[in-house]
């Protein structure tokens, strides 16, 4: 009996089932970014007038807007960080949470490099506040990039483990990694 | 080709076209991969659409989240707002005394305990300024210290102050809330203790402790914090000498600087 090697077998063979490792960094991902989201936008909405302020002192866009966007960011990041926590539609999530970290990694390098001193507040802060750059900014930078990197991971290779999405669409042995 | 019946089927006298050859198992193979592939395509599109429309809801969960934050933008962003007596500069700050030539403004933060140094070391140079009407004194309560305290004391203070401008008293009673400062973290003073204060300053009339409980000049307080950031002025105490800022960013204004960029002496 002669193989026929022209049956469409190759075609259904090709889906495997997905590496156990790259499940589980990626359900790690998805908890790590949903965490740091939900946390950031919270520690917000205890005082969003001050969340505008702080969005004023980029000096990207006219106090009402700032304002506006201080009052509107928070909410927004809660319900991003709880999309991924839970894992429903953990793509479009890590999408907005990847677009939201450019924004800010944008607004931050541009308050860098206009040399602006984003501390609001009493200066009782004590002599510790730079009169100037602050000296922490290659940090927020170098954290928020390392976000987008997970973000981007998410947005790529979205199916995880524990995640809404995986209830809804069905053991995973069954169809590709990444198709959804 | 073989007889007919004898392809294993066990029914006799069946006789399948194909037969029992290898280009019929092949065949056969193919219909059943092409069945499975074609139940794969059917089951991925489904899978497709429930993705899709999951997307939508998570997106629809998003505007919602933020319709809410503009919701409350909306609720606490207060166009109308009530302006106290000897109010100028856009109503964002009040004269507390003098009308000399040289333009002092001084934004502070009840809550800040810098302002309250600043204060009892400048305050009487101040007093002595206003009294010799060498200065305008312009004083912008603003509320950025808030989340420091659990009763909004920033805001509860600077609406005070607005009410004791009313009754002509702001400077003694803006000395006497920076000399009996709570500490941050705390509830702050309290509305009793804020119409205390101003009785002990001078303010007698019934009509301030009125004020001070109704919150009538909290929303000015808003205000003025909105003009202050707007204006770029993020810390407090900030002292402006005719428009300009007697420190450097991010330094705390000194008594030295006050005279120096006034040019007085301050007894």
């Amino acid at each position: 009996m002669t193989r026929d090697t022209a049956t469409p077998h190759s075609a259904v063979a090709s889906r495997r089932p997905p590496r156990a490792w790259l499940l589980w960094l990626g359900t790690a991902a998805r908890l790590l970014l949903g965490a740091v989201f939900v946390t950031a936008g919270a520690i917000k909405v205890g005082d969003l007038a001050e969340s505008g302020r702080a969005v004023n002192a980029y000096q990207l866009v006219p106090f009402s807007i700032a304002k506006f966007l201080g009052y509107v960011l928070p909410f927004i990041e809660m319900a991003v960080g709880l999309l991924l926590i839970i894992g429903l539609a953990t793509r479009l999530a890590a999408i907005v949470a990847a677009l939201m970290l450019i924004a800010y990694i944008v607004a931050i390098s541009s308050a860098w490099a206009r040399g602006l001193a984003i501390d609001c507040g009493c200066f009782s802060r004590g002599g510790s506040l730079a009169a100037g750059v602050r000296p922490s900014y290659g940090w927020d930078i170098a954290r928020d990039v390392g976000l987008l990197a997970v973000a981007g991971f998410l947005a790529f290779i979205p199916r995880t483990k524990f995640s809404v999405d995986d209830y809804l669409l069905g053991p995973m042995d069954e169809r590709s990694f990444d198709d959804d | 080709m073989t007889k007919p019946g004898s392809d294993g089927s066990g029914k006799p006298g069946r006789n399948t076209s194909k037969g029992n050859t290898s280009k019929g198992n092949a065949s056969k193979q193919r219909a059943a991969s092409a069945k499975a592939v074609a139940g794969q395509r059917l089951a991925r599109e489904r899978r497709r659409r429930r993705t899709a429309l999951v997307s939508w809801i998570a997106a629809g969960v998003i505007v919602v989240a933020g319709l809410i934050g503009y919701a409350v933008y909306a609720s606490q962003n207060h166009v109308d707002f009530n302006v106290p007596k000897h109010a100028v500069q856009n109503d964002s700050g009040v004269v507390a005394g003098g009308s000399g030539p040289i333009k002092v403004d001084v934004y502070i933060d009840y809550q800040c305990p810098v302002c309250k140094a600043f204060e009892q070391s400048a305050g009487n140079a101040l007093t002595n300024m206003v009294n010799k009407n060498q200065i305008t004194l312009i004083y912008h309560p603003i509320a950025i210290l808030d989340r420091f305290s659990t009763t909004q004391y920033s805001t509860r203070s600077a609406g005070s102050s607005g009410c004791a401008s009313d009754f002509d008293h702001f400077l003694p009673y803006t000395q006497a809330l920076f000399a009996d400062q709570p500490p941050e973290g705390s509830n702050g003073l309290s509305d009793d203790e804020l119409i205390q204060i101003g009785g002990s300053v001078g303010i007698a009339d019934p009509k301030f402790a009125q004020c001070v409980r109704d919150g009538t000049y909290k929303t000015w307080a808003t205000h003025n914090t909105d003009v202050a950031s707007q204006r770029g002025i993020t810390g407090t105490p900030t002292v402006l000498v005719n428009g300009t800022s007697i420190a450097a960013s991010g330094q705390a204004p000194t008594l030295a600087a006050l005279l120096t960029a006034t040019g007085l002496t301050g007894k």
